[in-house]
């Protein structure tokens, strides 16, 4: 498939059962030549919500003004893989996301319109190498997660990978107005000094990651840097390792260090295996040093350095083909103040097979300094027909102290969906909650997805 | 709302059950291969010849949905043609889509050696699956180094990919969630997590830029375990709390403050509500109140109302020379020097 053909199936989003073409011509004609490989598929999603909303929520029960909100938001992707360039076959990828918002009713703080490229970029590969340009993302290693409009090339040679990125990080949408680059819709006027106007040349990053991978090991070695105006916004070198010395059982390990104070940020130690067929063993020790994760350009990040330390672990049972029980508690040591603690139990029964019905019921206790709560969720799922399927959920809480002098709150939520046509599906949801924050919140939303796919079956001989 | 909520969620998922169960469908009965491969008398006078694997499905044929045997096949003994239609009416189960093998270049392996059961063990034995495993497809040489390239599409359609969970290696399970990140670093990112996932999808829950958090868009995923659902609002402090910094994996503290700000719970607004207790600040550092001991413990929650520069009101106290003392821990050190923008705010 060519670059502009691809470029043509996702702009159009034009008929969506193509994908069956392709496997026909394959099974008609067994000498043929190998299918061209690609995939390329558009989802477009419209979100109409119906809510009233309390900006600043009023001291114990005063009443506050509210106002009605009806944003309607349409996300759109696009995706092609295993396009061919010139200079080889199944090269060239593509990928675009994107969101925008519409806000029809009057608000204070709402602009009429939002929105935001998420990722556009294109992915070429020549031989062992490859190279991305656009907006796109980095995650894991030193970099943590991070977004930039920049160029990342790799290289690849027996299990080794070297990898090197970067741009301009990728600021809130509204940067290019003074004063309102923050995240967040704070208005200008609340706040009681001047936002410095931010230019975009001081926000950029750059990085590196060398590693090697086989099947069983795994390991890199991880450079970031980030810079925003002032200097230094982070500047990380992280560590990664993995093995899977048998198919039942995998480790980990990670480690970042600061560069600014040569500390240790965080570090991880993780094992998950199966020692037998029913169940799933995990276990997890993390320490992290919360001031080392703010900005280097932060004040409060030279105030403390005290970590904590977080361990536990996970049990799965699948008891029968259609009951399984999930299980995890974790133990967190803090310096100066007593442990915390946070555990799950929760059953989940599956029942029928042609129109499975689910059924869950969680427990979760959360002990943290201060405050904790007891929160029970019941879930309930059931495909109704070959198009309808629905859920149904509820949740409570159980605060240990009071919140604004509420001890507990609820919430009840549900949704239906139907497939209209095979790649239209229309949901409707809606939720009620009471908590501290509001005596009855209700709202609903509507969602319209359509999905558009288009694909080379791999032959199966 | 009251103390009896319990119990009304006790009854409500009793009631769920009760529903789910009496309107559930049994699953289609599955073929009973065992049967037909080894317990029906064959091959001597009088009985029809023994079938093997090959006698209903044409694995040569390159067409998948042409290796369902043909009713034709069925009919030489069974005369129930609504019985047989049923039969195979019944999709095959394939929760990873259809893998792309040639059959007739396995079956001529010496280690096969013709032999179907080896890897559909399944078909003869209820307890095994149907599939082989994935795990069982890397003791070959050629698929482990594919799978170490993380070359997924030769065998996966990538559409399969897309809706498959792995259940072997890289198996998603219920501490995955935890360290995807560590994950993704120590492999090659751009070809192995991609291979079933796109960017748009890590950023559905990391981009926090965007106005609809994923929990919205998706309210029909009810095993998720995605931290913000239910009464996210009143629990965040405590999450907060409870894993100190586990927020900054998305947010930013700028993030935090603006929200707070519109609020007029932030140090950063004119006459903001106070949230803190009493004893928060003044001379008795004893007390279990004091700030200096929640800000060693939890700086980033501070950060969450106070980052705000040269107006942090932290300064205020802690420059040098400030009543508030040296707020640095021991043993703090910095690469950068005194002279530098942000340290000059306190080092004048």
């Amino acid at each position: 498939m060519s670059p502009i053909s691809a470029l043509t199936l996702c702009l159009l989003v034009a008929q969506p059962s193509a994908a069956e073409a392709p496997r026909k011509v394959a099974a008609k004609d067994q000498k043929a030549e190998p299918v061209d490989r690609f995939s390329v598929n558009a989802q477009s999603e419209t979100y109409v919500q119906l809510y009233r909303r309390a900006l600043v929520p009023g001291q114990n029960g005063q009443v506050v003004p509210t106002e009605l909100a009806v944003p309607v938001h349409e996300y759109l992707f696009a995706n092609a893989r295993d396009v061919d360039a010139p200079w080889q076959k199944d090269s060239i990828g593509l990928e675009f996301a994107a969101w925008g918002r519409v806000w029809p009713t009057d608000s204070s703080i709402e602009r009429p319109f939002d929105g935001d490229v998420q990722t556009a970029n294109v992915r070429l590969e020549a031989g062992p190498a490859w190279a991305r340009v656009g907006r796109q993302q980095i995650a894991g290693g030193a970099a943590r997660y991070a977004r930039f409009d920049g160029v990342m090339v790799g290289v690849a040679h027996r299990g080794f990978f070297l990898e090197g990125y970067g741009g301009f990080t990728v600021l809130p949408r509204w940067n290019d107005q003074p004063g309102y680059y923050r995240l967040g819709k704070a208005e200008d006027t609340l706040l009681t000094y001047q936002l410095a106007t931010p230019k975009r040349g001081n926000y950029w990053l750059t990085g590196a990651r060398l590693g090697y991978q086989t099947a069983k090991i795994s390991g890199s070695l991880s450079f970031h840097n980030e810079q925003a105006t002032g200097g230094v916004e982070r500047r990380n070198l992280g560590l990664d390792l993995g093995a899977t010395p048998l198919s039942e059982a995998s480790l980990g390990a990670s480690a970042m260090l600061e560069l600014d104070s040569l500390r240790l940020a965080s570090a991880r130690v993780f094992i998950d295996a199966t020692p037998h067929p029913l169940f799933d063993l995990g276990a997890e020790f993390l320490h992290t040093e919360p001031a080392l994760l703010l900005s280097r350009q932060s004040v409060l990040s030279v105030f403390s350095t005290d970590g904590f330390e977080e361990v536990g672990g996970t049990l799965t049972a699948k008891l029968q083909r259609w009951l399984k029980l999930d299980t995890n508690g974790y133990i967190e040591a803090y310096r100066g103040t007593g442990p915390g603690a946070r555990g799950e139990a929760a059953a989940r029964i599956v029942l029928g097979s042609a129109y499975p019905t689910l059924v869950r019921v969680g427990y979760t206790r959360v002990i943290a300094p201060k405050n904790g709560y007891q929160a029970l969720r019941v879930s309930l799922g059931r495909r109704l027909s070959h198009r309808l399927s629905s859920t149904l959920e509820a949740y409570g809480y159980i605060y240990d102290e009071p919140v604004a002098g509420y001890k507990t709150s609820s919430m009840y939520a549900g949704t239906a969906s139907y497939q209209v046509i095979d790649p239209l599906e229309i949901m409707w949801t809606a939720s009620v909650a009471q908590s501290p924050f509001a005596a009855l919140d209700a709202q609903t939303m509507l969602r319209a997805t359509y999905r558009f796919d288009a694909a080379a079956k791999p032959r199966v001989y | 709302m009251n103390a009896r909520f319990p119990a009304i969620l006790l009854w409500l998922t009793l009631t769920l059950a009760a529903f789910a169960a009496c309107r559930s469908e049994s699953a289609p009965p599955r073929f009973p291969h065992q049967v037909h491969l080894a317990g029906i008398a064959c091959g001597v006078p009088g009985k029809p010849a023994c079938l093997s694997c090959v006698s209903c499905h044409d694995v040569a044929t390159h067409d998948s949905g042409q290796r369902m045997p043909q009713a034709a096949v069925c009919a030489r003994c069974h005369r129930d043609a609504n019985q047989v239609k049923a039969v195979l009416s019944v999709a095959p189960v394939r929760p990873s889509g259809e893998i792309s093998i040639d059959h007739d270049k396995h079956l001529a392996m010496p280690e096969i050696r013709g032999q179907c059961v080896p890897c559909h063990a399944g078909v003869v034995d209820a307890k095994r699956p149907p599939l082989p495993p994935m795990s069982q497809c890397f003791s070959c040489h050629e698929h482990e180094q594919q799978w170490a390239q993380a070359q997924c599409t030769p065998c996966h359609e990538p559409e399969a990919l897309r809706r498959t969970m792995p259940t072997t290696f890289l198996k998603h399970d219920t501490g995955f969630l935890r360290h995807h990140g560590s994950v993704m670093a120590e492999r090659q990112q751009a070809q192995l997590c991609q291979s079933c996932h796109t960017q748009a999808q890590c950023q559905a829950c990391h981009d926090v830029t965007q106005d609809l958090t994923v929990e919205k868009r998706r309210p029909e995923k009810i095993e998720s375990g995605q931290v913000h659902r239910g009464d996210f609002m009143v629990r965040h402090a405590i999450e907060a709390r409870s894993q100190p910094a586990r927020c900054l994996s998305c947010h930013t503290v700028q993030g935090c403050d603006s929200c707070h700000a519109a609020r007029g719970v932030s140090a950063n607004v004119a006459n903001p509500a106070n949230p803190h207790p009493p004893e928060w600040v003044g001379t008795n550092t004893s007390s279990s109140n004091f700030h200096g001991t929640a800000a060693r413990r939890d700086i980033v929650a501070c950060a969450a109302c106070h980052e705000a520069g040269p107006a942090t009101n932290c300064i205020r106290c802690h420059k040098v020379g400030g009543y508030g003392g040296n707020p640095h821990p021991r043993g703090w050190k910095s690469a950068r020097g005194v002279d530098s923008e942000m340290c000059r705010y306190c080092h004048e």
